[in-house]
């Protein structure tokens, strides 16, 4: 990267909040950045995604955050009954917004502007050794503007899911934070929605740390503009008996990434990662996951449904590592994609690194179309083609959807998920 | 008997089986001609004059050299190993001979002889036994290839790859590196620059080969490396059965093995290639052995056509190999079939690629890992599904097996897909030799070392059940060598 947008960005981060030590931190971030620039699809975890079109799309400056626009008009989850979090163009609109009270929870930014203390934050340290780190980590931490800066206290069980809404049609780097005290239990929604008709970039970091016997059930939800860039970097890291339940849905965006790492640091942790695509167009779709197994007696499950349509593309590449020592590790993994269309394709790469006997590790994947025998018999009982079609769509789909616990949720991603999909969209009245 | 007890049981079982002794590991004491260590022009030069090879194919190694210097060597793959100073080997070492060249087995050195028959192969005894023909590579030259009369009758060609060169120039410039370009990759290149002997195989039109081929190759002299290049032609309608065996003596010194193997095979055309792999491992600090970095890959040119590997790998420190099928023709079908074996410091990375480009293509996959002590075992696979690829099917499944709490396996499985009409599955699971499983053989009476040998020969059985009957035989033995001294 030149050195003209290099002092490009230190001069975007003196606008940004934070005292000394969070500039300071900022601008290392910033010099990491320069160095390491975006990833390149020789990187073998970039070797199915292009970032080029970024800078192709966006132009030279493609991480600046642009001045804030007027909210569009987007669909949100009406019907949940939650304490809302409203970010625009990655600031926070308290007026939109109600915080619960009680918990020490604030705006990222709201928390910076406070914090005069010399010190930095433990949110603004790169990691370059993180496991699936690249540049855009560090740009993200050197430009971040708001987000949420959230410690959940010992023993306290939110009432209510918060429910964060990202409202990004303009470029905005959103950096989360959230702590999780002992015995505590939380739902967090993230739903990114946009309706802008540029293309912008959301890059969004979400820091999560589970104390002991903690539980987290983490929606992410992305349905962005099909103009927008979407970056997500999900990393969680999980005391002793903590549970951790992610529901990722990929509905929106025309590139969108997703790095989901886990650390089971202590024993008797346990994640189960839900995830599911519904992609059309020329959507592109990445997630790559990586799930760290360094203790005994810790378990995951991983389970992504993918439905391609159109000239869309789907990359999976799930990773677990079980360290020496993490002995009655107990993983699983399954991966299938659907395909609907003649042009949409798929990589995936389950992956399983294992250096210690007392495990028990399996994954599967399967790639392919609806089953000729399973149409042929719906058909003869009566159905049409097309219902068929959408029946067995709907079915596929159904084991992410039905994992998902709250109700609203649910109604809103299947409703999403399935007006995307040609002829998909009279599906309610065939479930009646 | 208590749980704990059978672990404890089974942590002995380990490190005995970790650390089992290597049967080849005997020196030949016997004269040669070796270059002295070093690569440049001259030395490709010296080689190419040597075997007595046209024009074309020297340039055609120059070329492939010129393009190696540009290359930088692969990192990518799981393995950690010294680097290799490509200097310091020498790339030309024949057994000395008193005469030009054997011209039949009386002529051979009668060491080399005593060398094969150590190793059990039934080179004398070949032609007494309706068994296989031998093509043996000693270092780096062909010294005897029985059998050649008889399949000579049938129009099989059966021959060194140099003697190929010479004999048959137009065979092997239509189709030398088609399959693997010279530049195909690092290793793929220096073995196209300084390649030294191999085998040759053309089964013309319509031909069954009427008994199964097979070469057995064996690294012999100090601080040389082994580049041998096979090339098997199997033309329509034609079937072969290829047996590759190969062992190395024990030495200090790391030794490189860089081979390439093509198979080309037409309409309706079926090749079975087997390897049996047994070079020397190193000793159980990871002090030399044999680094193996392969490059085999087949390609169904016609439609129908069918091939298939199998491979047993037991020995070399580093294995780095990847059998693939390019499967061009429709219909045509591609197997892999693997057992890979590592223990004390051997470290392995293996697996396959399979292309399907023809519509209603088939693949199978088969990967079945074992490691024990310290060893470290990874499947590398690839299945791509192309556009044009309607119907194509493929099969994975890879399983492995840890004995002992310091191994390490791996799966790294690449699927990319690009037809709806496929259909792809891939399955894989790790786990831990049972307890269970040994506790009820113990408890029948069978001992633990018999156990153990009876869990892992079931866990491979659908491999070994793909060899042809003399190297099932070998791999069965060799899987009980490696497991032999388990009861401490």
């Amino acid at each position: 990267m030149s050195d003209v947008a290099l002092n490009d960005i230190r001069l975007d981060i003196a606008g940004l909040p934070g005292n000394a030590g969070v500039q300071a931190l900022r601008q290392q971030a910033a010099d990491v950045f320069a160095r390491t620039g975006l990833p390149g699809k020789r990187a073998e975890d970039w070797k199915y995604t292009d970032l080029s079109r970024l800078s192709a799309v966006l132009g030279e400056s493609w991480w600046v955050t642009a001045a804030q626009t007027e909210p569009a008009d987007v669909h949100v989850i009406d019907d949940l009954d939650a304490y809302r979090l409203v970010f625009v163009a990655g600031q926070f609109q308290a007026e939109q917004s109600n915080l619960p009270t009680g918990v020490q929870m604030l705006p990222l930014a709201d928390f910076l502007a406070n914090d005069t203390a010399e010190r930095g934050h433990c949110l603004f340290h790169v990691d370059e050794s993180a496991p699936l780190f690249n540049g855009l980590m560090a740009a993200n931490t050197a430009l971040a503007s708001d987000g949420l800066c959230a410690c959940i206290g010992d023993d306290v069980q939110l009432d209510k899911p918060l429910y964060i809404i990202h409202n990004g049609s303009s470029t905005a780097h959103v950096l989360n934070g959230l702590m999780l005290g002992r015995n505590a239990k939380v739902t967090l929604i993230e739903h990114f929605v946009g309706a802008g008709s540029d293309a912008a970039l959301s890059n969004i970091a979400t820091y999560l740390r589970l104390g002991e016997n903690a539980e987290l059930r983490h929606y992410r939800l992305q349905l962005e503009s099909d103009k927008q860039f979407h970056i997500g970097r999900v990393e969680v890291k999980q005391a002793r008996d903590s549970r951790y339940i992610l529901h990722a849905v990929e509905l929106g965006a025309q590139l969108s990434r997703a790095d989901i790492v886990v650390d089971l640091a202590e024993p008797g942790a346990s994640c189960a990662l839900h995830g599911l695509f519904v992609a059309s167009g020329r959507q592109h779709i990445d997630h790559h996951t990586r799930i760290d197994h360094n203790a005994p007696h810790c378990r995951s499950r991983e389970n992504y449904r993918t439905v391609l349509d159109g000239r869309s593309h789907a990359v999976f590449n799930g990773k677990i590592v079980v360290a020496e020592g993490a002995i009655k590790t107990d993983s699983a993994q399954s991966n299938g994609n659907l395909l609907l269309s003649k042009n949409a394709g798929v990589d995936t790469k389950p992956e399983l690194e294992i250096y210690n006997d007392d495990v028990k590790c399996a994954h599967g994947v399967t790639v392919g179309q609806l089953d000729e025998d399973q149409l042929f018999y719906l058909k003869s009982r009566g159905l049409s083609t097309e219902e068929a079609r959408q029946l067995l769509t709907f079915a596929f789909a159904d084991e992410i959807l039905t994992a998902m616990d709250i109700p609203a949720v649910r109604r809103f991603i299947e409703h999403k998920a399935f007006a995307k999909l040609p002829n998909m969209t009279d599906l309610e009245g065939l479930l009646g | 008997m208590s749980n704990a007890a059978v672990k404890e049981k089974v942590e002995t079982t380990a490190e005995e089986f970790a650390n089992s002794e290597y049967e080849a590991g005997f020196i030949t004491d016997i004269e040669t001609d070796t270059l002295p260590p070093g690569l440049n022009e001259d030395v490709i030069r010296h080689i190419s004059a040597k075997k007595d090879e046209p024009e074309w194919l020297l340039k055609w190694r120059l070329e492939a050299y010129r393009h190696w210097l540009t290359m930088t060597e692969p990192h990518w793959a799981h393995v950690n190993y010294k680097q290799i100073d490509y200097q310091s080997i020498s790339y030309y070492s024949a057994p000395k001979s008193k005469e030009d060249g054997p011209k039949s087995l009386d002529e051979i050195d009668p060491k080399l002889l005593e060398t094969y028959e150590k190793l059990g192969i039934p080179l004398r005894e070949q032609e007494f036994l309706a068994g296989v023909a031998v093509d043996a590579v000693f270092d780096s030259v062909s010294v005897a290839t029985t059998f050649k009369d008889k399949l000579k009758e049938v129009g099989v060609i059966f021959c060194p790859i140099s003697e190929a060169v010479r004999e048959y120039p137009e065979l092997v410039q239509q189709y030398l590196g088609t399959v693997v370009p010279s530049g195909d990759n690092f290793y793929a290149a220096l073995n196209s620059a300084v390649f030294t002997d191999g085998s040759f195989v053309y089964i013309p039109k319509g031909v069954r080969c009427p008994m199964e081929l097979s070469t057995y190759f064996r690294i012999n002299a100090l601080n040389t490396g082994q580049f041998e290049r096979t090339l098997i032609i199997a033309d329509e309608e034609a079937y072969v059965s290829y047996l590759e065996g190969c062992t190395a003596p024990q030495r200090d010194e790391n030794q490189l093995h860089a081979a390439v193997v093509e198979l080309v095979l037409l309409k309706d055309a079926q090749i079975k290639y087997a390897t049996v792999q047994n070079w020397y491992p190193g000793d159980e600090n990871g002090v030399g052995g044999i680094y193996n970095f392969v490059t085999k890959r087949a390609e169904c040119r016609g439609e129908r056509a069918k091939v298939s590997w199998t491979q047993v790998e037991t020995g070399s420190a580093i294995t780095w190999k990847y059998p693939s099928c390019v499967l061009r023709g429709d219909d045509s079908v591609g197997e892999f079939y693997s057992v890979a074996l590592t223990k004390m410091r051997q470290e392995a990375d293996t697996g396959t690629k399979m292309i399907h480009i023809g519509k209603r293509t088939k693949s199978t996959i088969v990967s079945k890992g074992i490691a024990a002590g310290r060893g470290q075992q990874a499947y590398r696979g690839l299945v791509r599904i192309g556009k044009n690829a309607d119907g194509a099917r493929n099969f994975t499944q890879c399983d492995s097996l840890l004995i002992g709490d310091q191994c390490g396996a791996h799966t790294f499985p690449y699927v990319e897909v690009k037809n709806p009409t496929a259909t792809m599955e891939h399955e894989a699971t790790t786990s831990k030799i049972g307890e269970d499983q040994l506790f009820y053989c113990r408890q029948r009476g069978i001992t633990e070392e018999d156990a153990v040998n009876m869990i892992v020969n079931g866990f491979c059985k659908d491999v070994f059940n793909e060899l042809p009957m003399e190297f099932a035989v070998e791999a069965n033995r060799l899987m009980e060598v490696s497991l032999e001294g388990a009861v401490g």
